[in-house]
């Protein structure tokens, strides 16, 4: 992650304003051309994860496989072997919350890296209420998910509070409280922490939750993923429709406006910083629940950090989420099965993503698709640093 | 996260062969030959697993690299060597998601692999879970202990070392060799094969020298602990101005960092020496090379070898495999280590191994 990105819309701008004569000039026919003028930045999109499939191709090649071959590996893999797609969608599931963890808070021109800690926090704590309360039955999967939900809320609340009292970045305090979330989960499942169970290899873990607290699947679809995909739309629909999306939309593109129009811009601050944590939270809370039924610190891998990406591929949107976390879902699935078939590493998703992610955050490729009309890119996926 | 790290930089044929052989991280150790249809880019041939007469085996990770000159490298590079004297096939898998184990497992079930190693004591629960799952695969979990009151599979075996022998033998050394009657330990997080180190080390220098003072710390648990250099440099500095003269550095890279701090203050390899951990570290951290006077190693590429060949030929001996550990050699102290002293610890090392000594750590 570029830690100073330029704001590139505002530059667009300022170097070249909007020529009024603009319209006459482009007798281009209609159709193909201005349907991607009218989407550019779906557009980029487009154009970027093409980039990054193109450089990932070369480096396959390089290492003498058919890249062809190893991208059909990897969706074949994901979505066509048996269980694939149940897999694929397990890992979307926790991919889409995390990508509205960092949405929400971009549209009010935040930038929150701290996905992973708020989602390691709350799954370690879900893990040790949900063994808590064993014996409750489905009680303990209902309060796992309220824990893992509260707690992501409170700690990604710290960071607005720390911003909108003290004026501190953001940035830097979801990043400091990520290593902070690390040292206390380790704390707490270490053998002699407070939450560790003590089972004979020693693995640093709460202890196993009930049956009747796993969250189910319901026809082949994991109940964490309806849940995922309902949040995303009802983010969509908060964003577009109520009067709360309409005071973050306009504290995020201009907070001294909103300021003047009698929005609260803490307490918006703090909304949007407290949505964010109880997604990822609940994310955290339904890997407990749903998929490894303990908690062990290796249980939150890059899920926190992907979001970002996501966020940035899906342009700030939350139903757009959704594809883009189906999308990076397909990736990770795919890998260790395209490291089986042709020994490949897995890393080249890892690869694949940040070339993508590279593309669609750097505002070039927006002004060299779009050269005479720069000012038209739209400014959402870099709109944090404000 | 990354718990087989307190397995120090690995061994020194590994590292060899790791660089000849391996090249990088290009995949299993067909895939450089890309001999059948190498446009289509399959450059395995794992057709014939099913066949009884084709010894194939699988290695699963547990979120590690297997060129990481630790634990992976050395389990990976004894599996290879399994699969070339048993004219076997041989592929890995490195896992990136924890939550993924099962699945990588099960990449190697569904061809009909015939062994499948299983690297690091995390993958513990999992591995047992697989071999239910998939009765005619044998599975090796290394550094994994199955409880026989809860297994009751006979196609699995964790391999253990009893790294309490070798911290034994290192602590013992270390009681005879020091002036100021004072030494130290640095070391990873606060686990099992760790603790029994630490505890052998402790043990050991109690022994041969009963007035001696030993300083421990081991790392405030983190997903670091295992690799935080800084912390384990200034840890020994620590243990250096409280006047310990020798430091025995188990963590990864972090055991790294305490023995390099070493090597590098005032009388090192006069008056100030250490220890190394896991494997030959002479070979793996020469910026070392100035202090330490030995390792504490265990040999877990061979095991891993090893206790194919048993999957091979039959049924394993049980739930648990012993692997062996030991003191590497002296190397360029070799000359300024006292001949009694060396008498001494070989006759520990050996009694140690043959079971007449024994070391009474407990965890």
């Amino acid at each position: 992650m570029s830690a100073n990105p330029a704001p590139p819309a505002q530059e667009g701008t300022a170097a070249t304003p909007p020529p009024p004569t603009d319209t006459p000039r482009d007798e281009t026919p209609a159709g193909a051309l201005a349907f991607i003028l009218r989407n550019q930045s779906f557009t980029v999109i487009v154009v970027a994860l093409l980039g990054a499939l193109a450089l990932g191709a070369i480096l396959i090649r390089y290492q003498g496989v058919s890249p062809w071959y190893a991208y059909q590996t990897i969706f074949h893999e994901a979505l066509f072997t048996s269980g694939g797609l149940a897999r694929t969608l397990t890992k979307t599931s926790p991919l889409i919350l995390t990508g509205l963890a960092v949405v929400l808070p971009l549209r009010v021109g935040l930038f929150n890296i701290g996905g992973q800690g708020q989602f390691v926090l709350a799954a370690a704590a879900a893990g040790w209420a949900g063994y808590a309360t064993r014996g409750s039955g489905f009680l303990a999967l209902i309060i796992g998910l309220v824990v893992g939900l509260l707690v992501g809320a409170m700690w990604a609340s710290i960071a607005a509070l720390l911003k909108t009292t003290r004026g501190v970045h953001e940035v830097i305090t979801t990043i400091m409280l990520n290593n902070i979330a690390l040292g206390i989960i380790w704390w707490m499942v270490t053998p002699g922490g407070p939450a560790a169970y003590k089972n004979t290899s020693q693995i640093p873990m709460t202890g196993p939750i009930d049956d009747a607290a796993r969250m189910p699947t319901i026809a082949g679809l994991p109940v964490a993923f309806l849940v995922s995909v309902a949040l995303a739309l009802v983010c969509g629909w908060m964003l577009k429709k109520t009067t709360l999306g309409f005071q973050f939309d306009t504290v995020g593109k201009n907070k001294f406006a909103a300021g003047y129009a009698g929005i609260g811009i803490s307490k918006v601050i703090l909304l949007a910083m407290a949505f964010a944590g109880a997604l990822a939270g609940l994310a955290g809370a339904m890997e407990v629940h749903g998929v490894m039924h303990h908690f062990e610190p290796a249980i939150g891998g890059t899920l926190g950090f992907d979001g970002i990406t996501i966020a940035l591929l899906a342009r700030s949107n939350p139903v757009w989420t959704i594809p883009a976390a189906f999308l990076v879902g397909i990736l990770r699935t795919g890998a260790a099965g395209l490291q089986f078939a042709t020994g490949i590493a897995p890393e080249i998703v890892d690869l694949l993503l940040a070339i993508t992610l590279l593309l669609v955050s750097i505002p070039v490729l927006g002004k060299w698709i779009f050269r005479s009309r720069a000012d038209k890119v739209e400014a959402a996926a870099t709109s944090w640093g404000n | 996260m990354k718990a087989s790290r307190y397995l120090a930089a690995g061994a020194a044929t590994v590292l060899a062969l790791g660089l000849t052989a391996c090249g990088g991280s290009t995949g299993s150790s067909s895939s450089a030959g890309g001999s059948s249809g190498g446009a289509a880019g399959a450059p395995t041939d794992d057709s014939k697993c099913a066949d009884a007469e084709v010894f194939c085996i699988g290695l699963v990770t547990d979120t590690g690299k297997v060129d990481d000159k630790s634990f992976n490298q050395a389990a990976h590079e004894g599996a290879k060597k399994a699969a070339e004297e048993l004219k076997g096939f041989y592929k890995y898998v490195e896992t990136q998601d924890a939550k993924d184990y099962a699945a990588n497992m099960a990449q190697f079930t569904n061809k009909k692999y015939d062994a499948v190693v299983t690297v690091g004591f995390l993958m513990t629960d999992a591995t047992i879970e697989a071999a239910k799952a998939s009765p005619d695969t044998k599975f090796i979990g290394v550094d994994q202990f199955y409880d026989p009151a809860k297994v009751t599979v006979k196609n699995a075996t964790g391999i253990q070392y009893p790294e309490d022998q070798a911290g034994y033998a290192a602590g013992y050394l270390a009681g005879l060799m020091t002036k100021t009657n004072k030494i130290g330990q640095v070391l990873g997080l606060e686990i099992p094969p760790v603790q029994k180190f630490a505890k052998g080390y402790e043990a050991g220098a109690k022994a041969s020298n009963p007035g001696i003072s030993v300083a421990t710390v081991y790392h405030p648990a983190g997903d670091n602990a295992f690799n935080d250099p800084t912390w384990g440099a200034a840890e020994a500095q620590k243990q250096l101005g409280q006047g310990a003269d020798i430091i025995f550095g188990a963590g990864g890279n972090t055991g790294n960092g305490a023995l390099q701090e070493v090597a590098k203050a005032d009388g090192a390899g006069e008056s100030k020496f250490c220890i190394g951990v896991d494997t030959d570290q002479w070979n793996t951290v020469p910026a070392a090379q100035k202090c330490l006077i030995t390792s504490a190693t265990k040999e877990l590429s061979q095991s891993v070898t090893d206790t194919l060949k048993t999957a091979q030929k039959g049924d394993f001996e049980g739930l648990t495999t012993m692997g062996s550990a030991g003191l590497a050699p002296f190397h360029d102290f070799d000359s300024k280590i006292p001949a009694d002293v060396k008498t001494k610890v070989e006759k520990v090392v050996a009694d140690l191994k043959s079971g007449s000594l024994k070391t009474g750590v407990t965890l």
